[in-house]
């Protein structure tokens, strides 16, 4: 199967500091790739470079088989296609969550108010929240404002999603309704790829987990029971087994 | 020593026309001076060079001249440069209005910049474009955060439109010491100008207080 996206000996640099280092793997449809790492190993840096938010030093990202444009208007057709959820989740704090949802579809899709409007509520009730349309996102818990953010981005019905730590700034008895969210999203056949600490979620809910190192470098990749159970790398089994506090 | 309390009421046409002219004149300038110091923020924070600079240059010049050098300057220096033969309130709003827009631009400035960057950056993922995310996600959070701040520069404003009295504008302060001239009544007409400035300003200022509550601290 043709992959949806494809990441081809991708470095990226600030200055001297190397963030990625000829990192390769691809992303089928349907796939759900959680990547895992300590911190600084690049994980997010890979994420923003997907969709353009920081560009490339070296090597190609492909979508569909095309390189990522180099235009700012094609960067913009090709953020459309996919959408994006925020560790802080950056709702628009001047909006109500409705207004949230809606705010792509009316900008970008110039789509009329009434049908962007019946995207939103099928979006809000989607991910549990149709009663709190008329909120302001912050009279919401952290797992609500996440939950929004999810259905603003899926309101540009994006052909891929990326999560960038979705749930590291939640308080723990709210990340079960954001990760149930992803996974119906999952189970729906959403492609998706996924910065995470959570590694119940990678064992549960990827199809492929591909390890981080510091220093941006692609330590290991393979299905979930595989890096969980039977790492290849030495350097896995480190990383995972430090997760666990042991005392 | 004998006073001669009456001269403020045998005045009051003279004085209620300088403080309608003194309101217009405020209410005139900040109008420009919200349109132009939007302006000249968003002209700095662009990305070609030649804006940001412009823009630089005008906002550092306007803001550390003294305003009554300005002034002056308007009077005597801008026809001569542009060939306009302005009346003195156009003079005076053009003064100040340079002035003011220099600071607003600082304001507006400070508030763009205070905007996290991921609010920019989740609107350019919706696939917006720049001037999209300016316009519906940083510019609306932006001006909401600086209103205190602009409501400050507004009483600011308001007494010191007295400065253009030095090149006749019929403000109330030029309104007034001109009566004073005229009849020789310093303490009455001083007592005078200083009750309606007080009186106009004290309602702002307390305007500004309940503003500042409103809008000083919110995320």
């Amino acid at each position: 199967m043709n992959p949806v996206i494809e990441y081809r000996a991708v470095c990226k640099n600030y200055g001297s500091f190397v963030a990625l280092r000829d990192v390769s793997f691809s992303v089928s449809k349907g796939e759900v790739v959680c990547l895992i790492g300590p911190s600084g190993s690049g994980k997010s840096t890979l994420l923003r470079c997907t969709n353009g938010l920081e560009q490339i030093s070296g090597g190609a990202i492909l979508l569909d088989g095309a390189p990522l444009p180099q235009t700012r208007a094609g960067m913009r057709a090709v953020r459309q296609r996919m959408g994006m959820v925020f560790q802080n989740f950056e709702l628009f704090p001047h909006r109500s969550v409705f207004a949230n949802v809606m705010m792509g579809p009316l900008t970008v899709l110039r789509m009329d108010h009434a049908a962007a409007r019946a995207r939103a509520e099928a979006l809000l009730d989607k991910v549990g929240l149709a009663d709190k349309a008329a909120s302001m996102p912050a009279a919401l818990s952290g797992g609500q404002q996440q939950r929004v953010a999810i259905a603003r981005a899926l309101a540009m019905e994006p052909a891929v999603m990326l999560f960038d730590e979705p749930t590291s700034a939640l308080d723990p008895e709210t990340i079960g309704e954001v990760l149930s969210v992803m996974k119906r999203l999952a189970d729906e056949g959403m492609t998706m790829i996924v910065v995470t600490h959570e590694m119940t979620f990678a064992r549960r809910v990827a199809d492929r987990v591909v390890v981080f190192e510091r220093g941006g470098v692609l330590l290991e990749q393979g299905p979930p029971r595989q890096i969980f159970d039977a790492p290849l790398m030495e350097r896995t089994r480190d990383f995972l087994s430090h997760l666990d506090w042991s005392g | 020593m004998n006073f001669e309390w009456s001269i403020i009421w045998r005045s009051r046409e003279a004085l209620l026309e300088g403080t309608l002219t003194t309101v217009l004149l405020s209410v005139v300038t900040m109008t420009i001076a919200i349109a132009g110091g939007m302006l000249l923020a968003l002209m700095r924070l662009s990305r070609w060079r030649a804006l940001s600079a412009s823009s630089a240059a005008f906002v550092e010049f306007f803001r550390n001249l003294p305003l009554i050098l300005v002034v002056y300057w308007a009077f005597y220096v801008l026809p001569e440069l542009t060939g306009w033969q302005l009346d003195a309130f156009s003079t005076g709003l053009v003064a100040l209005s340079l002035n003011v827009s220099a600071y607003n631009a600082e304001t507006f400035r400070a508030g763009i910049m205070s905007i996290r960057k991921g609010q920019g950056e989740a609107a350019l993922t919706l696939g917006m474009s720049e001037v999209q995310a300016m316009w519906h996600v940083v510019l609306p959070q932006a001006v909401r955060r600086v209103v205190p701040v602009l409501a400050s520069t507004w009483i600011s404003l308001f007494k010191d439109t007295s400065l253009v009295s030095v090149i006749g504008v019929s403000e109330l302060a030029h309104v007034s010491l001109e009566i004073r001239a005229q009849s020789f009544r310093v303490l009455e007409m001083l007592t005078a100008m200083a009750a309606i400035y007080w009186a106009l300003g004290y309602p702002q200022a307390k305007l500004v207080d309940w503003i500042n509550r409103r809008y000083g601290h919110t995320e």
